[in-house]
């Protein structure tokens, strides 16, 4: 390649920046997302299939877990076609954004900060972070963790918390997806890391040599389908069918059999 | 969607990028140098190795060059502590690239080499200079100012490859970025500016390139090179 | 509760090479057709071409293909308000990509042609187009081969990025199950395996290639 090239290269490069700096993106007027969904009959959902036991490939080669049957669920009763839209945990938030999907049920915990940039539906299900890894790691607290190496996956509630609670000295490795967070805890690149507990039971479980046990909790949280703030009739649907559903008894069925735990009552938003 | 564009977060976090920038640069110019050294070694070997010396050797390098950096980095990061290897992510980054430069570096070298003169080594043979010695001055050098530019386009190929290196946690502009986008919601602003860093860095490594080789080579002695 | 690493989880993987594969000949077809009009406009006389050409060529080739990626997956939805799936933003990505590169190395080919050429044919009364498509191109054609094979091998490997966006092909494939499995000893090394069972009869084939376009005596084309 020519250093002319290159130089080139700058120029288009600031071409582009004067257009994207410039008046933003037309929308599309009229039809909501939900009058779409229905005129459509197809419905896109993401899918986060590295996060046991929320999504993972099923042994079909097909997404299997809690919120892919909760995504499966809606789409039902929604009349509508459903289309996963795989996304890596940080790109669960970009990809509603860029409308890629339309609504985003990936076990996104509820958090102020993420309510400026999306909207919630009521939640509908609860998870707690914790920090695990093997036996060999003592760690009792998050003062112990000063000098251990912590994984954690970007664009996470633990990515939120986790370095709030850890002391100075801690060191702080980030993954993009869950997947490799774990790799990184079994292959024994890192001391602990935080992840939701179920996403520690399910890797203790299906791991029994490498001896992974939860050693504290950092937080806990109640997490919930969200949508684009625009999309308030959607939302609003999506609210009713959290309180139909949660009443049947069906979020509770979905939740019991991936997590093997009760649904605890959940609040309203 | 309405997206409004805000730049403003970008420069409030531009510290980091460049720290993330300086992580490249630097994981950059170690693996060029560990890489290169590696090449000469790798090309020394295929040249005047014995056939149980030479079969590996290609053997590696068309390995290196027919998989994809990204695969030989989880191999390096997530395979091998299996069998009680552990690197930090950041090492197992420069040591990939390195590993990986290296397989290309020595076949730009075999390129570089064919254009030395026989004729040239069999003078030097018959001076009596030992083997590393006319490898070292008759061959290598000559060889080394023919290849230079395309070992220079190889290591701006590997700078702006080495992106990759964020999926093993390493702690370059790209994760930098990727980090940021998750906690300030603004990827496409992030993504914009972080693509204009490397541009930058390409242009500026470029230029730094074409100054090092009039210093290193200097015009009276240089050769045509295509 | 663990699983082992058998035919199912093989399965997955391989149809993930599929994908791999897939996107990069559409890749490389539709990135041949952007790359011949660069090529193209890279050679033409009119100075504002070259330079629009060239500074596609410079972006593309300047930055980083996963920042490329992220920009055409979440960018162009922003910039636009056109809303894309996963497939045709990578393949859009890959095929700008591909364009850049494959334009270069044709811009060369095209001017490794030596110049009498063009004069000869002119003096027989040839006009431009007629001369660059039947004097010029028939013989860049011959010159651009080897390394636009060697290209392939390129894009092939690149297409790995996809991976980190969540683009379900060989690499992010046998990250899932890795993640199902955890057996990370055997799947990337497989995964490596895949690749390099792909690439290496490319990159043989572009070496062959290379050297039989040395022996008939003309010099290859300036990369």
């Amino acid at each position: 390649m020519e250093r002319r090239n290159l130089l080139a290269g700058g120029g288009a490069a600031g071409f582009l920046f004067a257009a994207a700096t410039g008046p933003a993106s037309a929308q599309t007027p009229g039809l909501s997302t939900l009058d779409r969904i229905q005129r459509d009959k197809k419905v896109r959902i993401t899918a986060e299939v590295d996060s046991p036991p929320f999504g993972i490939i099923g042994s079909d080669g097909q997404p299997d877990g809690s919120e892919i049957a909760t995504a499966r669920q809606l789409a039902k009763d929604l009349g509508a076609e459903l289309e996963f839209v795989q996304v890596s945990a940080t790109q669960r938030i970009p990809a509603l954004l860029a409308g890629r999907a339309d609504i985003a049920v990936s076990s996104l915990s509820i958090t102020t900060d993420r309510a400026k940039t999306v909207a919630f539906c009521a939640p509908h299900g609860a998870l707690s972070i914790v920090i695990c890894g093997p036996k060999k790691t003592a760690i009792a607290g998050p003062a112990d963790m000063a000098g251990k190496r912590i994984a954690l996956t970007r664009a996470t509630l633990e990515e939120a918390t986790v370095p709030k609670a850890a002391p100075k000295g801690t060191e702080l490795v980030f993954f993009d997806d869950i997947g490799p967070t774990i790799q990184a805890l079994l292959s024994g690149q890192v001391d602990a890391a935080g992840m939701s507990a179920f996403a520690a039971k399910s890797v203790a479980d299906r791991n029994p040599d490498a001896g992974i046990e939860v050693k504290f909790t950092v937080t806990t949280a109640y997490y919930g389908a969200a949508v684009r703030q625009a999309d308030e009739s959607l939302r609003h649907w999506i609210d009713t069918w959290v309180f139909v559903n949660t009443h049947n008894g069906v979020l509770a069925a979905i939740y019991e059999k991936y997590t093997g735990v009760k649904l605890p009552p959940l609040p309203t938003i | 969607m309405g997206y409004v564009f805000q730049f403003g977060v970008v420069w409030e976090h531009l510290p980091e990028l460049l720290a993330g920038a300086l992580l490249t640069l630097r994981l950059s110019v170690g693996a060029f140098v560990l890489g290169l050294l590696l090449a000469v070694l790798l090309t020394y070997a295929r040249g005047y190795g014995s056939r149980a010396v030479r079969g590996p050797v290609v053997a590696y390098i068309e390995f290196m060059r027919n998989t994809p950096l990204l695969v030989q980095l989880f191999v390096l990061y997530f395979s091998l502590p299996a069998i009680g290897v552990r690197l930090g992510a950041n090492q197992a980054a420069l040591l990939g690239l390195a590993l990986n430069f290296a397989a290309y570096g020595a076949e730009i070298l075999r390129g570089g080499m064919q254009a030395v003169p026989v004729g040239q080594i069999e003078a030097a043979n018959a001076l009596g200079l030992r083997r590393w010695r006319v490898f070292r001055h008759v061959v290598l050098m000559p060889a080394l100012r023919v290849a230079y530019p395309a070992l220079a386009s190889q290591f701006v190929l590997m700078m702006l490859g080495s992106s990759v290196v964020s999926a093993i946690s390493a702690t370059d502009l790209t994760a930098v970025t990727n980090t940021l986008q998750s906690t300030t919601f603004r990827g496409f602003e992030f993504y914009f500016v972080a693509t204009g860093i490397y541009l930058a860095m390409a242009l500026a490594a470029r230029a730094g390139l074409d100054v090092a080789y009039r210093w290193l080579f200097p015009p009276l002695l240089r050769l045509r090179s295509a | 509760m663990s699983r082992g690493f058998g035919w199912p989880e093989l399965q997955f993987v391989l149809h993930g090479l599929l994908w791999t594969l897939g996107l990069s000949a559409v890749a490389l077809t539709a990135g041949g057709v952007g790359g011949m009009i660069i090529a193209l406009a890279r050679v033409s006389r009119l100075r504002v071409l070259r330079i629009v050409a060239g500074g596609y060529i410079g972006l593309f080739q300047g930055t980083p293909v996963l920042m490329q990626l992220f920009l055409a997956f979440f960018g162009l939805a922003v910039l636009t308000g056109v809303q894309m799936d996963a497939w045709p933003a990578v393949t859009l990505a890959f095929t700008l990509y591909a364009g850049a590169f494959l334009g270069e190395i044709w811009r060369g080919a095209i001017q490794a042609v030596p110049p009498e050429q063009w004069e000869a044919a002119r003096a027989l009364g040839l006009r431009r187009p007629a001369t660059l498509l039947r004097v010029v191109l028939p013989q860049a054609v011959r010159l651009a081969i080897p390394p636009t094979v060697g290209f392939l091998v390129q894009l092939i490997k690149s297409t790995a990025v996809a991976s980190i966006i969540g683009f379900v092909e060989v690499t992010r494939a046998g990250q899932l199950m890795v993640n199902v499995t955890f057996r990370p000893m055997l799947v990337y090394p497989l995964v490596a395996l895949l690749y390099f069972a792909v690439c290496w009869p490319v990159s043989l084939l572009s070496g062959r290639l290379e050297r039989r376009l040395d022996a008939r005596g003309s010099g290859s084309p300036r990369r």
